[in-house]
């Protein structure tokens, strides 16, 4: 689904953003993102989304080269990837309606889908009852979701989440991972970028971790932190 | 392209912004009635310059001895000029005409006193460029017919001087409003940029959401285009009603005090055919929504890079 291959971003003057990164994400895989802030997480995901551009190296997403893909196709990239945020980015003048509609409308959707699928995604997210409130009138749990919801009523087959969780109180989160878990389910490729210790070791799933722009761990079924095998024990025990 | 929806994205986003809504109305309101009244106010001009023009004469008088094809001779140069376009008009004043005139302007008792007439018969000609009163008027300088003073050209008489002048005042005040409507148009559209600017700064968070849900440029851009259309063509009705009605305040007034020589037009408001520019309406309507329609495209541009 996302290939990097040898990727560097410097930022200026030489901050550096993404280092020699590669590695590949399959189809309708799993993946957290960890690693200190200002690791190379969102970079990462920004670059995916084409909202910068490598200084060196290739990334392709879903098999479309991003270094060649002109910009006027960059609308239709990111329709196909839908984005949860740390700030949610909902529309602040738009009702949770409309904010999940608004992504619709972009692609073209025609007015009578719209009404079927809009109310359909929010009761799976389980905001049926919030159809009409405005962003600031709900909690950010409830914000999130309607971020979810949002980011998924294309059903896209990549979903990136940067810091989904870093708002919201820690057992609203274990309703935003679930949720997350089940688009997953469906067969879409989730990528969350995370500083939630709790919620990676709980999960036990493919960890990359990231340390100053560079790729330090890629495991199959891992924790937040890099333990060893006897630490492991200590733990299990 | 889905009027619909951009529509009442354009609409909805008016009304949640209203205060920036009206700031623009405002702005557009205010630039396009300094250009609207500096329009009325050359329109004016012009108009006050022709009547002016047109007033212009040259009257050659005619010696009360002077044979008959002198006479004649004099009155087909004058038509020959009428043919060639020099002339606009001419009228021969007889001497009884002159007589009357004269009787009119000064009361009958001096006329009573007289013996004789005393005025000579003259031709009265209006020329048709006002720049050209002084070759025509040399052409009757030597005619025999006309009555001078030896060594002068006296018979032949026009406002010589106050022509020139006004003719140097007309076409500097002319330059001068084109000029200010220049300089008026400039600052209209630096006014309006900077609001629409204003405005979309304020959302720029907004545009950033659209283009990651894969928004393309267009469909960002078509509802504060026509945002800025509304807007603008709001602010330049707004402004057309108010500089006709200004317009047509400061005649109304002029033509009930003492200076209505001054005979000042009112714009129309409608278009009108042969008359440009077109009505106020139409002018400034099409101007004010172009100018907002515009604005918005061009700040927007910053915030829809790749």
């Amino acid at each position: 689904m996302i290939v990097f291959e040898d990727v560097t971003k410097i930022y200026d003057p030489d901050v550096v953003g993404l280092q020699n990164f590669t590695c590949h994400i399959g189809k309708g895989e799993f993946v957290f993102l960890v690693g200190a802030s200002g690791s190379g997480k969102s970079t990462l995901i920004k670059l995916v989304l084409k909202e910068l551009v490598p200084d060196s190296g290739r990334i392709l997403v879903a098999g479309r080269n991003l270094g060649t893909l002109r910009h006027s196709k960059v609308p239709l990239l990111r329709r196909n990837i839908g984005c949860v945020f740390q700030d949610f980015k909902l529309l602040p003048n738009k009702t949770v309606y409309d904010n999940v509609a608004y992504a619709l409308e972009v692609v073209g959707e025609p007015r009578r889908s719209i009404r079927r699928k809009v109310p359909e995604i929010l009761s799976l997210v389980g905001l049926n009852d919030k159809t009409n409130s405005y962003p600031h009138e709900i909690s950010g749990g409830e914000q999130q979701r309607v971020s979810v919801a949002r980011a998924f009523v294309n059903h896209p087959p990549l979903l990136l989440a940067d810091e989904p969780t870093g708002n919201i109180d820690p057992e609203t989160a274990v309703g935003i991972m679930q949720l997350l878990v089940r688009i997953n389910r469906t067969g879409t490729t989730v990528v969350v970028a995370t500083h939630d210790r709790d919620m990676v070791n709980r999960m036990r799933r493919r960890v990359l971790q990231l340390d100053q722009g560079r790729l330090v761990r890629d495991e199959r079924r891992g924790g937040y932190d890099q333990v060893t095998d006897a630490e492991e024990q200590e733990v299990l025990t | 392209m889905r009027l619909g929806f951009f529509l009442k994205e354009a609409f909805g986003s008016m009304r949640r912004n209203w205060v920036m809504a009206m700031a623009a109305v405002i702005t557009v309101f205010i630039s396009t009635a300094i250009l609207g009244a500096v329009l009325v106010t050359r329109d004016n001009l012009n108009q006050g310059a022709t009547s002016l023009k047109n007033r212009v004469l040259i009257e050659v008088f005619i010696k009360d001895d002077a044979p008959d094809e002198q006479k004649a001779a004099l009155e087909q140069k004058i038509q020959q000029l009428q043919e060639q376009g020099v002339v606009k008009s001419y009228t021969y004043i007889s001497k009884e005409e002159a007589l009357k005139r004269f009787e009119e302007r000064f009361g009958p008792r001096i006329v009573q006193n007289l013996p004789i007439n005393p005025l000579p018969a003259s031709y009265e000609i209006q020329v048709s460029d006002a720049n050209q009163v002084d070759a025509v008027a040399q052409k009757f300088f030597d005619e025999a017919a006309v009555d001078n003073d030896p060594g002068t050209h006296n018979g032949v008489k026009y406002a010589r001087e106050t022509v020139r002048k006004m003719l140097g005042t007309i076409n500097l005040i002319g330059i001068g409003m084109w000029v200010a409507t220049g300089i008026f148009a400039l600052a209209a559209v630096l006014l309006i940029s900077t609001t629409v600017r204003l405005s979309i700064f304020a959302r720029r968070r907004e545009v950033e959401i659209m283009r990651l849900v894969g928004a393309t440029n267009w469909f960002i851009r078509w509802p504060f285009v026509l945002e800025g259309f509304i807007t603008g063509l709001i602010g330049a009705v707004i402004a057309a009603g108010f500089v006709w009605l200004c317009n047509w305040a400061l005649a109304n007034w002029l033509e009930s005090s003492d200076i209505n020589f001054l005979d000042i037009r009112v714009f129309s408001m409608w278009w009108q055919s042969g008359s440009w520019p077109a009505g106020l309406l139409p002018t400034l309507a099409i101007l004010g929504a172009v100018l907002g329609a515009l604005g918005s495209m061009v700040a927007l541009r910053r915030y829809l890079k790749t």
